[in-house]
């Protein structure tokens, strides 16, 4: 065990979580400390947007726990949970004609409240959080101009400008071509090494294994497997969890990760 | 949509207002001479400069005409500033407390006064009633848009026909039982007008309306918010439903002052900050002032025409906002789907 897992930021300790009757997620607890990278993979309908809309408060859990540096995120306040959490989603939801720099700036709403005038720092992160997600340029554009790649690169540069601890990723490369993918991991791997903890959900299996440290399997809102990226995809859960034969080769001293489709009979 | 261009665009309102506001005050079936107006204006601000009119004169200006035009602008100005806090608070880009049934409710509310006799009776009864009935529609809307999924463009418009069709259903029912003396007043709501308006309605409605507007100014970051969605809302850490009851409740209880002031005045909430948006923008502090200026310009304007257009008879102002709203309602909506 890392040092960093020593100390988690947040820690999810048997965590339920219903949507509608149905139990989505079931029993899933895990560590998040400062630094780490972790993949969050499953098949779809595994329960991976819930467990990171849970942990990032936004569901109550039906059972078990969500703890920020030990303390129940139900205790935490909502502005604390915000401030040290934030949480990019894929989403069209935002206007149309909101700029990306306003989009941004809505991120120090943790900080400032409904009344507070933003202060130099806020406007220091607004500008450190656009230019590390690679669209200060596109800063004064409207969203409704904005190709879905760069939206989600907008939507990523609101949750740098939250300055959080931990960033929860629901799929942020869902929409990126391969060069801004690329951009995007490097991006996290940066304000990991300030300390922040940062978790995706990610569907590409060979950019999870290239870029976290840690892969989480969840397969039918259970954690299958969990450990780093070789050892998980070569165990026997991951190629049940997406009825899949997993092969690694090796290429330039890196592993190649070669899939089948093997359709295996459910228990 | 530079910030100079913003700049611009809302300086040029807030010029345009007050000179429209002129006219508005020296045109009319009398009509005043405009620099007769301007000095008995400057004169009466006490600014020692200027001049009064002759007696009858003053008289149209001071008594009839400047509290009318007031109200005028405040009424349009936070029907506007209502629009566009519904506009972000469904998510919906041509909300309007008209389209919305926030309108027919309030009017129903006033109806209701009317006919029990209270508006006569009891201080503030019409406009409490007004406002009453505005939330009501409110809360109706929002609990139906969540319980039937009306979150998409058509399905909160067609979840306000209905609201609409049932407060108008419930006013057409008082209107059968009311006395033959009060069917004028009933219908004075129902069409929209400021005849007969004064300072005692500019003073507890324009407060009203003014404190509303400016609550809701400086509420503008939650507003901003929400526009997100409710998701991202929620993850910056905003309590998304008590937040948006807020909000709602502050824009009845303007639009219930904008209604027991003016009566229907459709289609101003959706007009101005939809039209403004593209230039102003998406964030309240930019949007709400300049839909306010936008509102105000637009009913002043809308009551202008109502005393010119024909001398004889005072036209009712919600049609006139109406001719004028509804065709810009569905060149807006054709737009709005062929985006889609």
């Amino acid at each position: 065990m890392s040092a960093a897992a020593a100390v988690p930021i947040l820690e999810a300790e048997s965590l339920s979580v219903r949507r509608g009757p149905r139990l989505v997620v079931e029993g899933v607890s895990l560590v998040l400390g400062p630094g780490e990278a972790v993949a969050l993979i499953g098949p779809n309908a595994a329960g991976k947007s819930t467990l990171v809309r849970a942990l990032a408060g936004l569901l109550a859990p039906a059972a078990g726990e969500v703890r920020l540096r030990g303390r129940g995120l139900r205790d935490c306040g909502r502005d604390a949970v915000a401030r040290a959490i934030a949480l990019v989603a894929p989403d069209e939801a935002a206007p149309a004609t909101l700029t990306v720099a306003e989009r941004a700036r809505l991120g120090r709403y943790p900080y400032r409240g409904a009344l507070r005038p933003f202060t130099t720092e806020d406007e220091a992160a607004v500008a450190r959080a656009l230019a590390r997600a690679g669209v200060e340029p596109l800063a004064d554009r409207p969203l409704a101009t904005l190709s879905a790649g760069e939206r989600q690169l907008a939507a990523l540069a609101r949750g740098l400008a939250q300055e959080p601890s931990i960033l929860l990723l629901d799929e942020p490369a869902a929409h990126l071509d391969i060069g801004h993918q690329l951009r995007l991991f490097r991006v996290l791997d940066e304000v990991r090494r300030e300390g922040v903890g940062v978790l995706a959900v990610v569907h590409d299996l060979p950019r999870a294994a290239a870029w976290a440290e840690r892969l989480v399997l969840l397969a039918r809102g259970r954690v299958a497997a969990e450990g780093p990226p070789a050892t998980v995809l070569a165990g026997p859960a991951a190629a049940e969890a997406f009825e899949v034969a997993i092969r690694a080769e090796h290429l330039g001293g890196r592993p190649v990760y070669l899939f089948d489709e093997k359709p295996t009979p459910r228990a | 949509m530079s910030a100079a261009r913003r700049r611009r665009v809302v300086l040029g309102l807030a010029l345009a207002l007050p000179v429209v506001m002129l006219v508005a005050v020296a045109a009319g079936s009398v009509p005043l001479p405009l620099r007769g107006v301007l000095g008995s204006l400057l004169h009466g601000l006490g600014l020692g400069i200027g001049g009064a009119l002759p007696p009858s004169s003053e008289t149209i200006l001071w008594v009839v005409r400047l509290p009318r035009v007031l109200l005028a602008a405040v009424v349009g100005g936070g029907l506007a500033v209502v629009g566009a806090t519904l506009q972000s608070v469904f998510r919906n880009p041509l909300a309007d407390s008209g389209l919305l049934g926030v309108g027919a409710g309030a009017a129903l509310g006033a109806v209701a006064a009317v006919r029990l006799g209270w508006a006569g009776t009891t201080f503030l009864a019409l406009p409490l009633a007004a406002f009453a009935g505005a939330m009501a529609a409110v809360l109706v809307l929002y609990a139906l848009s969540q319980a039937l999924g009306g979150g998409t463009l058509h399905g909160l418009l067609l979840t306000g026909i209905s609201v609409s069709a049932l407060a108008a259903a419930g006013t057409s029912m008082l209107l059968v039982a009311t006395e033959e003396f009060r069917v004028k007043t009933v219908l004075f709501w129902l069409a929209g007008g400021l005849d007969g308006r004064g300072w005692v309605h500019l003073r507890i409605g324009g407060l009203v309306m003014l404190g509303g507007c400016l609550v809701l100014l400086a509420s503008a970051r939650v507003l901003d918010v929400l526009s997100l969605g409710d998701e991202e809302a929620a993850a910056l850490g905003l309590p998304v439903h008590s937040a948006r009851l807020g909000l709602l409740a502050l824009a009845a209880l303007v639009a219930g002052a904008a209604t027991a002031a003016a009566g229907s005045v459709p289609f101003v909430g959706l007009v101005a900050p939809h039209a403004l948006r593209p230039v102003a923008g998406s964030l309240g502090r930019h949007l709400l002032p300049a839909a306010f200026l936008g509102g105000a310009l637009l009913v002043v304007l809308a009551d202008l025409g109502t005393r010119v257009i024909s001398p004889n008879v005072d036209l009712p102002l919600g049609s006139v906002t109406a001719f004028v709203g509804a065709p810009y309602f569905l060149l807006a909506l054709r737009h709005a789907d062929a985006r889609r």
